[in-house]
């Protein structure tokens, strides 16, 4: 029998049409993959509601590209009636009264949700590491000694496993890009405002977005026209017209500028890396862009992750403020509201969250704000004017996603090197700046994946797409997953 | 040496809207506890807010009111701290641009008016409402996210009885904006007071007090007063006065410590990142101007201007729903001083017998406007007028104008058998015809006199005097 659990969503949409399987077969089998899961990547899996799903299609349907699609949320999307704990012991035993607008639009387009993926706590994280139910592997490695990287780890997991088309993460620094990078994947967070967040548990609202994964740029479009949205539930969405964002996708580059920038490409030490994206280069001029190397104030690039820190935190604090242990989720006792919220918090946050509260509260005193947050603030818009300023010429930036391929664990270190400082964490410029921003990958190091960076203009979501479809359609990875790379 | 108090105000106000500052939720008053919420109001994870434009209009309302600029770009910013009425765990207020700024209001003080500056005007979410029981607290999330104002006056307020009169002030200006019901007791209405005393004419400020817990204008000025005679005591013993949060007790009718200011919290101020600063159009802003209900104030020229004398307009405009009760009587086209005679008089003492607010009222204003063009006419008398009105009481839906034909029946209707019975009297009195004509106004009256004799009274006094006139013009 032919396979179809690794398919992509096009090519999936297609076998259905042609009535060759049915959504109930593939679910089934999908299933079965899920509950063999090794990388650590659920939360939930939600075996009984998505065979009754798949049963219950209505034939009528099927011309929506995600009629029975199967596909996973990362577990910090609020789904009713389906426990929600973004990976946090705070949450524990919390089930959502309401579901997020991204679950809402995938469900009413026929897509079936299989389950909740693992994240770095509350997605706090860039390693996959810190969730309650601990690290979170890559597919890529059998042994189990490499990260996939976070915060959205088990939605690249499955993703990257093979039998998920798609999934959806969120992105506030670089959670959906970076693992994206080490998986082999598409991930792509577009532009602020582009997507509801509403129902997305918030980490850091002025940064955070929805992304996603899946394992081909088509079907990265294709989900954007059913994502895109003006929601009037998330004020901060926008009213601008969403375009068919599949129409016009064909890899023909003329007439497009694209920038490198040079600083963050020279802080990278791995050659391979360099090679592989200079390769890319070739086929981006070949398919008829323009490229330019460009350069940017060093101090400015360095200044990327330390504002990322301040700004995310400060955020993070007062948003996870109302798991206070009264209204939902992990309850301790206590005899007034101060003894229960502070015992319950005690428990329910991992040190590691704690730290953030405590930098993000002590960024925000009165004596300090001037010094972190607002100076953070002014750097941020810095940023974003030097951004805006290579934009203005050039229609797109395009740079390796990350230094290296992921790193093994025992590696993970916070040494301030200029690689960490800067190409391991630039990625949050586009967050920063809301742009449209895409990885895909690009090439191989040691059987590990590779990925390059394409972000674009707000709103010119159709350029980002267009220039990774002309990397695409020359390099050997479409549809790339762990094990058909090791068979 | 002689003292003064030296007073500022924060006033907040519940703003009666359909539904919540943040979320689509019922913003009432009264509701059986915990109906009116959503999941946003209770802080579920994902949630956001989104701006209630109808609060946005009253806030600007009000602001004109004050004579306050408008700030044209609308921020909201988050205020941090933990508490169980708070499920966010932070307050969504204004604290770095508020909506107006710069404002002022002219109070009657018992020297004149005078000029009260107001710093600013801001919006923000209400909290949860608690209900402290000895062995547990309720919590009930109705009031949460209600939408709110608050007014902060600049240290311009000089005595209790000042501090009164800019809250009635206020009062009157929301509750005639329809923005709040701007009741104290029912806490729709809430003020904190800012207060210190100096010596007369020192430029500089003695130690804040701060007084909490206030329920009616009467104890602001109780409160006032004690605290004023409490910190001169201390200053002339050469005691300090501690900077502190007191709260007014009733029934001892003091102040009482509350908690010390130094451990006060720092809140964390920054901007609400899920709301982006919304810029709000000079036409916005003058169109919520434009539909702004009429002041107290502007109320009072105008009834004054047609005829109402100064107790009669304040006495109608003590309570915002007679005054609109009233503007839609005189809206029918009848007198002010008529139609406020009755709102004064006769519909005052039905609901002072039953005990009933004018919204209670069981006539509408049509139908008083009715009663009152039927006197103007001649068609009933005074007195028939309040039978009339005393039966409608009873059985408000019958006719009024079949319970006036009544009144008129056998009644002489017809023009020519007046003008004939007229020119009856006339032909039968012609000295009367005389000294009318050499200006004697009583031969008037007498004719009048005869024509009512001659009818047995079964004709219109109004209808008789100009048939009459008439018919004397013309001879």
């Amino acid at each position: 029998m032919k396979d179809y659990i690794h398919l992509t969503i096009e090519e999936l949409h297609q076998a259905y049409l042609n009535n060759e399987v049915t959504p109930l077969e593939v679910v089934t089998q999908v299933l079965d993959e899920a509950e063999k899961d090794t990388n650590n990547a659920y939360e939930y899996i939600c075996k009984e509601r998505a065979l009754e799903q798949a049963k219950n299609l209505k034939e009528e349907d099927k011309g929506n590209i995600l009629w029975g699609i199967p596909y996973v949320l990362k577990d910090n999307y609020s789904t009713k009636d389906i426990p929600t704990c973004a990976s946090s012991n705070i949450l524990e035993g919390y089930v959502p009264i309401y579901s997020s607008e991204v679950f809402d639009k995938l469900e009413k387009a026929g897509a079936i949700l299989i389950g909740k993926t693992t994240l770095d706590e509350l997605a706090m994280g860039g390693t996959g590491t810190s969730g309650h139910l601990g690290k979170t592997f890559n597919p890529y490695d059998p042994t189990h000694e490499r990260m996939i990287g976070g915060s959205s780890c088990g939605s690249a997991a499955t993703v990257s496993s093979g039998y998920i088309p798609f999934s959806i993460g969120s992105d506030t620094g670089d959670s959906v890009r970076k693992p994206a990078s080490y998986s082999g994947l598409v991930g792509f967070k577009p532009t602020w405002g582009r997507i509801s967040r509403y129902g997305l548990f918030p980490f850091a609202p002025s940064l955070d977005h929805v992304g996603y994964f899946t394992r081909s740029v088509k079907d990265a479009a294709s989900l954007l026209n059913i994502l895109a949205v003006y929601d009037e539930k998330d004020a901060t969405t926008s009213s601008k017209e969403v375009k068919d964002y599949t129409k016009g996708l064909d890899g023909n580059l003329k007439g497009y500028k694209i920038a490198v920038i040079d600083e963050i490409l020279n802080s990278i030490t791995d050659k391979t890396v360099i090679e592989e994206f200079n390769k890319t280069l070739k086929i981006l001029e070949k398919e008829g862009a323009v490229l330019s190397h460009v350069s940017m104030d060093i101090d400015l690039v360095k200044a990327i992750y330390p504002t990322y820190v301040i700004i995310s935190c400060c955020e993070a604090t007062s948003n996870d403020a109302n798991l206070d242990g009264l209204k939902f989720g992990l309850r301790e006792d206590g005899k007034t509201y101060e003894e229960i919220m502070t015992n319950t918090r005690t428990k329910g946050f991992s040190t590691l969250i704690k730290r953030r509260f405590v930098i993000g509260g002590y960024s925000l005193l009165k004596e300090n704000q001037q010094e972190l947050f607002l100076r953070a603030q002014k750097a941020r818009h810095l940023i974003v004017d030097a951004f805006n300023k290579i934009y203005e010429e050039y229609d797109l930036i395009y740079l390796p996603a990350a230094p290296s391929i992921a790193p093994k664990f025992s590696d993970a270190s916070d040494t301030l090197s200029d690689e960490y400082l800067i190409s391991d964490n630039y990625l949050a410029f586009a967050n920063f700046g809301g742009y449209p921003s895409l990885t895909l990958p690009i090439g191989f190091e040691a059987g590990m994946p590779l990925g390059g960076n394409i972000s674009g203009r707000i709103f010119e979501e159709d350029k980002v797409l267009n220039a990774s479809l002309a990397i695409e359609k020359n390099l050997p990875y479409y549809n790339l997953y762990a094990k058909k790379e090791t068979k | 040496m002689e003292f003064e108090e030296v007073i500022g105000l924060e006033i907040h106000i519940e703003m009666k809207t359909k539904t919540k500052m943040f979320s689509s939720s019922p913003a009432r008053y009264g509701d059986m506890p915990n109906t009116n919420t959503s999941v946003y109001d209770l802080a579920f994870p994902g949630t956001m807010p989104t701006v209630n434009k109808e609060a946005v209009v009253k806030g600007i309302q009000v602001c004109n009111a004050l004579h306050m600029s408008i700030d044209p770009l609308l921020r909201f910013d988050r205020k941090n701290y933990f508490y169980s009425d708070l499920p966010k765990g932070y307050q969504i207020t204004q604290y770095f641009y508020p909506l107006g700024k710069d404002g002022y209001l002219e109070i009657n003080t018992s020297t004149g008016k005078k000029r009260i500056n107001i710093e600013r005007l801001h919006m923000e979410e209400d909290t949860a409402k608690q209900l402290h029981a000895y062995d547990c607290t309720l919590i009930d999330y109705n009031r949460c996210g209600t939408p709110l104002i608050e007014i902060v006056s600049k240290p311009d307020l000089r005595s209790g009885d000042q501090a009164m009169s800019y809250i009635e002030t206020i009062r009157s200006i929301v509750s005639f904006l329809d923005v709040s019901d701007g009741k104290m007791e029912e806490g729709s209405l809430r003020c904190d007071i800012n207060v210190s005393v100096r010596e007369k004419g020192s430029p500089a400020f003695g130690t804040k007090v701060e007084i909490k817990n206030l329920n009616s204008i009467a104890n602001v000025g109780k409160a006032l007063d004690y605290e004023f005679k409490r910190q001169v005591e201390l200053l002339e013993k050469g005691e300090p006065i501690l900077q502190e949060t007191r709260r007014f007790d009733e029934a001892k009718r003091e102040t009482i410590p509350m908690r010390s200011k130094t451990d006060s919290v720092d809140y964390k101020y920054y901007p609400e990142p899920n709301i982006v600063p919304i810029r709000l159009s000079q036409d916005f802003i003058k169109e919520a101007i434009d539909s702004s209900n009429e002041l107290a104030s502007s109320k009072y020229e105008r009834y004054t201007a047609n005829g109402l004398s100064d107790y009669d307009a304040s006495v109608i405009l003590s309570d915002p729903e007679t005054s609109r009760y009233y503007d839609k009587i005189v809206s029918y086209g009848v007198s002010y001083k008529l139609a406020a005679n009755w709102v004064n008089g006769d519909i005052q003492s039905v609901l002072n017998k039953d005990n009933l607010s004018i919204s209670e009222f069981k006539l509408t204003p049509k139908q008083i406007a009715d009663i009152i063009k039927l006197i103007d006419c001649g068609k009933i008398n005074n007195k028939q007028a309040r039978e009339i009105f005393a039966t409608l009481i009873d059985n408000p839906s019958l006719s009024i104008d079949t319970l006036a034909a009544k009144y008129n029946e056998g009644m002489i209707s017809s023009n020519d058998e007046l003008t004939k019975i007229v020119n009856e009297v006339l032909d039968e009195n012609s000295q009367s015809i005389a000294d009318y004509k050499s200006g004697h106004d009583n031969a008037l009256r007498y004719l009048m006199g005869q024509v009512m004799k001659k009818t047995q009274g079964k004709v219109n006094p109004k209808d008789a005097n100009e048939v009459l006139l008439n018919e004397l013009n013309r001879r």
